[in-house]
């Protein structure tokens, strides 16, 4: 019912489309929202993402540094809105290698391209989970223990990820994840250094930076430390996380609780 | 001989006036003298001037400046620097003319500065429309000279010949249609009275060429394509009509041998990069060395690196040319670090292959047989799933410049040991679209791999030493006599290294990526080093 609905109005939002071109009026779509969002749709602004636009982007669409193209597969630092992002595939983004699609795409693959980058990451709004997220809050600061090491709005520990917003940037599924197998998936910024100077003392702590020729840490301490390559001995990297399994420590129910609530911590709570 | 005098009065005049210890130093405007192409031919006899985006004809970016040695160099300090307006990254070498650098900027600006102090003389903007097609960033990596005329590339496909002297336009000719997706970013090589240039656009499904123009009008004088037309040998190596939309762009920098008169370039890959099964055969000359006669275009030889590419391993490198000692002989040879992560001695005057080794980490291909084809691994083509190869997309190395040196004999090389899932795709050709059939995927954080300048020794291929960097470096480099490499890195550092050991001798942090080569000059008797990095071109020199 829902389908048929959608593709009444698209019949309807052509119309509108053409008589837009007609009045001449600006390319900016201003209101209206996505209509092209079935999964067909999805699965054109799919093809022409990965044509047109993976070259920056990611095959993926997790970004890439070198070219500064962002991670579109969690929240938009540019666009909040369906309208948002049409306008900027549209227009470009102004000051960076972000250029328009061509003038002569027409609308309806700019909002098939919509429907693939929303498609990236669910609407949080959608998502019902099981957990309470009362229950995760207590087993925060509780039995789990998270605060002694993460930070949620400037609380709790300096020894692993902060995590006020961290419902944003992980999926409920990944959250699960990194609570049962947390050296599953470990960011090279929690990696660790064990580094002997050439004074002989050993430190370890988080790879803070590795660059070329300097190396930075912070021990468990909290203490930063920073080594020019000449005073290394030798140093070596530990990839796997400090983190705990809570598969053991906490029940499934348990996790439910915990996952309800790191995702509930996003900008829009 | 003159040029060299001139060179060293200047020089003897300004020690000179340091020594009175003058208050108020009279500032001399630099001597512009032309540029004739025999200067061009002994470029390496005037190591105060950097002529041409590669140092040299041979492109070995070895200079003979020496104040700047291995004793001294961690004495350097920065002189000057200057911001690009345009916020995008510099991959630009600029050039040094008798005191005068000529730095290109992002999009396709030219800005000519007092090489001692960044003070501008006059910049060109280049008018661009608003509907390029590029696929890689507005890049735009140096000038050439010839005379008293700069030429330049442009992102809309164009050549512009401009005054040195003011930045006037001379003239300002279409190579191409930019709206077809063809696009210029390399810096164009003089030959005698010519203009050598190539294409880029290699992922929108063009036909690469190699164009050379009148260097006075900007006429057009031969142009080879690098996929042979119908009835032309090698066009058989393209199924049905997959010749047409088979990229091989020339988006780098080739050389030139005056002794046999052969220009020297490298081809691009295949379209579409990554689903080969709508351009079946060995897809001549794509990832090739072709060696074209100076004076017609004709092709003399080639050598294929990489025969039906389905992993975007362009050939887009700078050859660089020397005569080295093989096997108790002396041999011309072309010495190429492939982006397919293989390096290759090939004997220039025939194009016959000597000696080829991995220089990077590679899984696609088991070696390569005596002729230097290689021996294909099965079963690393993309799939629509995915298949992990290394080396990834952006290859063991790419198009930053290599470099020689006289000293040691070594060429060095900025090696990326990676590896990423690669991905085919169903697409058809659509003028002025993307046209690649797939695409690449990393599997793990790039901190996970690993980057190194790597100095191999062309009578071997044998790596003899290795520096280890923080990955992905897209730096060139050069050398020294000095007995220096200069070159930098994906974290912002330019440094020194001991060109024979390997050893750091020098490193200072520029603050973002290093995306260019460095070069050398000298001005009044004093050695600079200049590199650009992030934004922001740097000049260094020793202290006062």
């Amino acid at each position: 019912m829902g389908l048929n609905a959608k593709s009444w109005w698209r019949g309807v939002f052509a119309l509108g489309a053409l008589s837009l071109t007609t009045f001449n009026l600006p390319a900016n779509a201003e209101d209206g929202g996505n209509l092209y969002n079935t999964d067909y749709d999805v699965a054109q602004g799919r093809s022409y993402f990965e044509r047109q636009c993976s070259r920056c982007h990611g095959f993926d669409a997790k970004g890439n540094d070198e070219t500064g193209a962002p991670d579109l597969t969690g929240r938009l630092n540019r666009a909040s809105s369906d309208v948002g992002i049409f306008n900027i595939l549209r227009n470009g983004i102004a000051g960076t290698a972000m250029l328009p699609v061509p003038e002569t795409l027409p609308d309806t693959l700019v909002w098939q391209l919509v429907a693939f980058v929303n498609s990236l990451s669910a609407d949080p709004a959608n998502i019902v989970l099981p957990g309470s997220i009362a229950a995760g809050a207590d087993l925060f600061t509780g039995k789990g223990a998270c605060n002694a090491c993460h930070m949620i709005s400037g609380k709790g520990g300096r020894l692993g990820p902060d995590l006020t917003f961290v419902g944003d940037r992980r999926s409920p599924e990944e959250l699960v994840a990194d609570l049962i197998m947390p050296n599953q998936d470990v960011e090279p910024r929690w990696w660790r250094l064990r580094i002997t100077g050439r004074d002989g003392i050993t430190r370890e702590g988080f790879r803070m930076n590795e660059s070329s020729f300097s190396l930075r840490i912070m021990d468990e301490d909290d203490n930063l430390w920073s080594y020019a390559n000449n005073q290394i001995a030798n140093y070596e990297r530990i990839e796997d996380s400090t983190m705990p399994s809570y598969a053991q420590t906490l029940t499934d129910s348990e996790v439910d609780d915990l996952v309800a609530f790191l995702f509930s911590l996003r900008k829009e709570n | 001989m003159q040029r060299l005098i001139g060179f060293l009065f200047l020089a003897v005049t300004s020690f000179g006036v340091i020594a009175q210890e003058e208050p108020f130093q009279t500032v001399i405007t630099p001597a512009f003298s032309p540029i004739t192409w025999d200067r061009l031919v002994n470029a390496d006899a005037e190591p105060e001037n950097w002529l041409m985006y590669s140092g040299t004809l041979s492109s070995q970016r070895y200079s003979r400046l020496n104040q700047i040695t291995t004793a001294n160099v961690d004495e350097l300090e920065l002189k000057w620097a200057y911001q690009i307006p345009v916020i995008d990254r510099a991959e630009t070498v600029p050039l040094v003319v008798d005191g005068i650098m000529f730095i290109t900027e992002a999009p396709s600006n030219l800005v000519a500065v007092d090489a001692r102090t960044g003070g501008i003389y006059w910049r060109y903007d280049h008018e661009m429309p608003d509907d390029i097609l590029i696929c890689c960033g507005r890049n735009n990596r140096g000038v050439a000279i010839l005379g008293e005329t700069l030429f330049m590339s442009t992102l809309d496909a164009r050549l512009v010949a401009l005054d040195a002297r003011t930045g006037n336009v001379l003239w300002n000719v279409a190579v191409a249609d930019y709206k077809a997706g063809y696009s210029k970013t390399a810096a164009p090589l003089i030959v005698k009275d010519k203009v050598v240039t190539g294409i880029a656009g290699g992922e929108f499904g063009i036909r690469g060429f190699i164009d050379a123009y009148d260097a006075a009008t900007g006429e057009r004088v031969w142009r080879t394509y690098t996929i042979p037309g119908e009835g032309e040998p090698g066009n058989e190596s393209w199924a049905g009509d997959s010749w047409k939309t088979g990229g091989a762009a020339t988006w780098i920098t080739g050389s030139y041998d005056p002794d046999l008169n052969l220009v020297y370039w490298g081809t691009g890959n295949p379209g579409p990069d990554w689903n080969g099964d709508v351009r079946e055969g060995d897809n001549l000359y794509s990832d090739s060395a072709m060696a074209l006669n100076g004076d017609t275009g004709e092709l003399v030889w080639h050598f294929q690196f990489t025969p039906h590419d389905v992993h975007d391993y362009d050939s887009i490198q700078v050859p660089i040319l020397a005569d080295i000692n093989y096997q108790g002989s002396q041999r011309k040879v072309m010495m190429w670090a492939n982006r397919n992560a293989f390096y290759y001695t090939i004997d220039r005057e025939t194009g016959r292959f000597l000696v080829g080794k991995p220089y990077a980490a590679q899984t696609w291909a088991q070696g390569l047989d005596v002729n230097g084809r290689p021996i294909r691994v099965p079963g690393m083509e993309p799939t629509y799933e995915g298949v992990l190869v290394s080396p990834p997309i952006v290859g063991g190395t790419n198009w930053y410049s290599p470099g020689f040196s006289q000293d040691t004999g070594y060429f060095y090389v900025t090696a990326f040991d990676g590896e990423q899932e690669f991905f085919k795709r169903d697409e058809d050709y659509e003028e002025g679209q993307r046209y690649t059939g797939g695409g690449g995927r990393y599997t793990q954080p790039m901190d996970a791999f690993h980057s190194s300048i790597r100095a191999i020794d062309p009578a071997t291929a044998e790596i003899v030493w290795e520096f280890p960097i923080q990955p992905r470096s897209s730096a060139g480099i050069t050398t020294t006599a000095g007995g220096l490499v200069f070159t930098g890195s994906a974290d912002g550092f330019f440094f020194a290294l001991n060109a024979r050991t390997g050893e750091e001798l020098w490193h200072m942090s520029l603050g973002a990526r290093v995306h260019a080569a460095p070069m050398t000059f000298a001005v009044d008797g004093k050695q600079y080093v200049t590199i650009a990095s992030g934004n922001v071109v740097y000049t260094f020199g020793l202290r006062d």
